[in-house]
């Protein structure tokens, strides 16, 4: 019954306005339904015991915006997760005490990922929240340092302790917690629902009034996305990622003549992090949260992937891809049809990647459908607590 | 750390090929638990997947259990998938854990894609595959 009433809209959805004009066909609907709902459920992470507490948030959300974090307090975590950037920093590659060589990732969204960064190096978003902190071309910082601004700092040892318990003696400990504060306050930062979520959720109640919203052009790219350009592939599910890895011909050369091995090297770091779910900072010690973990291995075809970004919000994250070479989406969907397959080193990226070959209009209702999938609502950081920590 | 990453080592090369433990039953004696069962000329298998429906990006587990139809269970197993259009496996390389009687539990599986995707199980000298499609 539902799939006729369905049938019947999309008839009536099709019009002369529409390049491609035939109705959705079932394959169509389900590559698009499988985009939603949205927001995505989404559960605590079980290796982070402040995951979803309100005194871990709160404490993340003050260490977010803390410039002491930084030996030098000049540079806190929302120097490149800008809130009103869509929490990232519109800049190629990320500036912090220097300049490094791959593109700020937004964290809207990254309650959902499995691995963190471009190369996945952080199998848990605690531990990934902490290496900035560390690393010395962004925040400078040491175990020593982060972890002596807590103990030193009345307000924050006072949430501390709500939120973790006793502070614990060990630098690497107390660092464990405050990635894990850090990621509690992430875990809040999620996009709102966009044009496309309510065309998808239309068409999923075959609601022919509400389907007539969204605007043809981007109904066109959606249907080359999920479709011709075989995009959904990667960029699957709610998020538009399936959180994986791949090589898509963007070069890995970086300055200075050296290489971006990409996931190849964000494997073995993963493996000799003392943070990762393996280790004894998780709170989920041979949970299922590390079965990840436990199975994966560096393979030669890792060298020169990284990860697939998901796509809500992506007109408001320019530049693109893991260099920010790219300055446009137009830039991004020229790259993909124009691809050079003798860049792809692997036999099952040239498969699934080959030059689409788009028309000047299947390139722009391709970008019109990227930027259906945006809102502002989550630039927007809510207010911060105001009353001191009691013990 | 090094430690670490030799247990790591370790325990890839385990999921990869285990020499199988169990001590091998009667093959009249054996029976298949439920589950899509296989055949070759040497042996039948069944296997199933915890959850039942396999969701693309969600890891899960695989139960095997392995009939020989003449002598003893085959001392050698590995199992694998692949897309085979794609022309690539998995991102995971799965762990194998012997339960006796021809029973293994692995875990450590994620399909990464929409689409055909291929177990393969080599046990011994034999080699059985089944195509599951993920959406």
């Amino acid at each position: 019954m539902k799939g006729f009433t369905l049938a019947f809209v999309l008839g009536f959805l099709s019009c002369p306005g529409f390049a491609q004009n035939s109705p959705l066909s079932s394959e169509e609907i389900k590559a698009i339904l499988r985009h939603g709902p949205w927001p995505a459920p989404w559960s605590p992470d079980p290796s982070n015991r402040g995951s979803g507490k309100a005194a871990a948030i709160e404490l993340g959300e003050r260490l977010f915006f803390e410039p002491r974090l930084s030996p030098s307090g000049k540079v806190l975590c929302a120097t490149c997760h800008a809130p009103f950037r869509a929490w990232q920093d519109a800049r190629p590659r990320a500036l912090g005490l220097a300049e490094a060589e791959r593109n700020t990732l937004s964290v809207l969204n990254v309650r959902y990922g499995r691995w963190f960064g471009w190369d996945g190096a952080g199998d848990s978003l605690w531990a990934q929240s902490i290496r900035p902190i560390l690393d010395a071309r962004e925040m400078g910082g040491s175990l020593a340092q982060a972890a002596a601004l807590v103990r030193n700092d009345a307000d924050l040892a006072c949430r501390f302790e709500k939120a973790f318990g006793a502070l614990p003696r060990g630098d690497a400990g107390v660092v464990a917690a405050i990635g894990k504060a850090l990621a509690a306050f992430q875990e809040t930062l999620v996009t709102g629902r966009t044009p496309f979520d309510d065309f998808r959720d239309a068409l999923e109640r075959a609601d022919a009034e509400a389907l007539k919203a969204y605007p043809e052009p981007a109904l066109r790219g959606l249907r080359l996305f999920a479709g011709k350009g075989n995009c959904s592939l990667c960029h699957a599910g709610p998020a538009f990622t399936n959180g994986e890895f791949h090589d898509t011909g963007v070069p890995f050369f970086v300055a200075g003549g050296g290489v971006d091995a990409g996931r190849h090297a964000g494997i073995r770091k993963l493996l000799a992090n003392e943070f990762n779910l393996l280790g004894r900072h998780s709170d989920d010690p041979g949970g299922r949260s590390a079965v990840r973990t436990r199975h994966v291995a560096p393979e030669h075809r890792n060298f020169g992937e990284f990860k697939v970004p998901g796509l809500r919000n992506v007109a408001l994250t320019a530049p693109y891809m893991h260099n920010g070479s790219l300055a446009t989406l137009a830039d991004v969907v020229r790259h993909y049809s124009e691809l050079s397959v003798d860049r792809l080193h692997s036999d099952g990226e040239v498969l699934l990647l080959r030059p689409l070959r788009l028309a000047a209009q299947e390139a722009t209702d391709l970008v019109a459908f990227l930027e259906s999938l945006t809102e502002k609502k989550s630039a927007l950081a809510a207010p911060r607590p105001a009353t001191p920590c009691a013990r | 750390m090094e430690e670490r990453r030799d247990a790591l080592r370790q325990h890839a090369a385990a999921a990869a090929l285990i020499g199988a433990l169990a001590a091998p039953g009667a093959a009249a004696a054996c029976e298949l638990p439920p589950g899509k069962r296989l055949e070759s000329a040497q042996l039948s298998l069944s296997y199933r997947t915890t959850p039942a429906r396999i969701a693309v990006g969600e890891h899960f587990v695989l139960e095997l259990a392995v009939c020989p139809k003449q002598g003893k269970v085959a001392e050698r197993i590995r199992l694998d998938a692949h897309m085979p259009e794609h022309r690539h496996g998995m991102n995971y390389r799965p762990s194998v854990k012997a339960l006796g009687e021809g029973r293994y539990s692995s875990e450590g599986w994620l399909f990464h894609m929409a689409g055909r995707w291929e177990f393969v199980f080599e046990i011994g000298g034999e080699r059985l595959a089944d195509s599951v499609r993920v959406e």
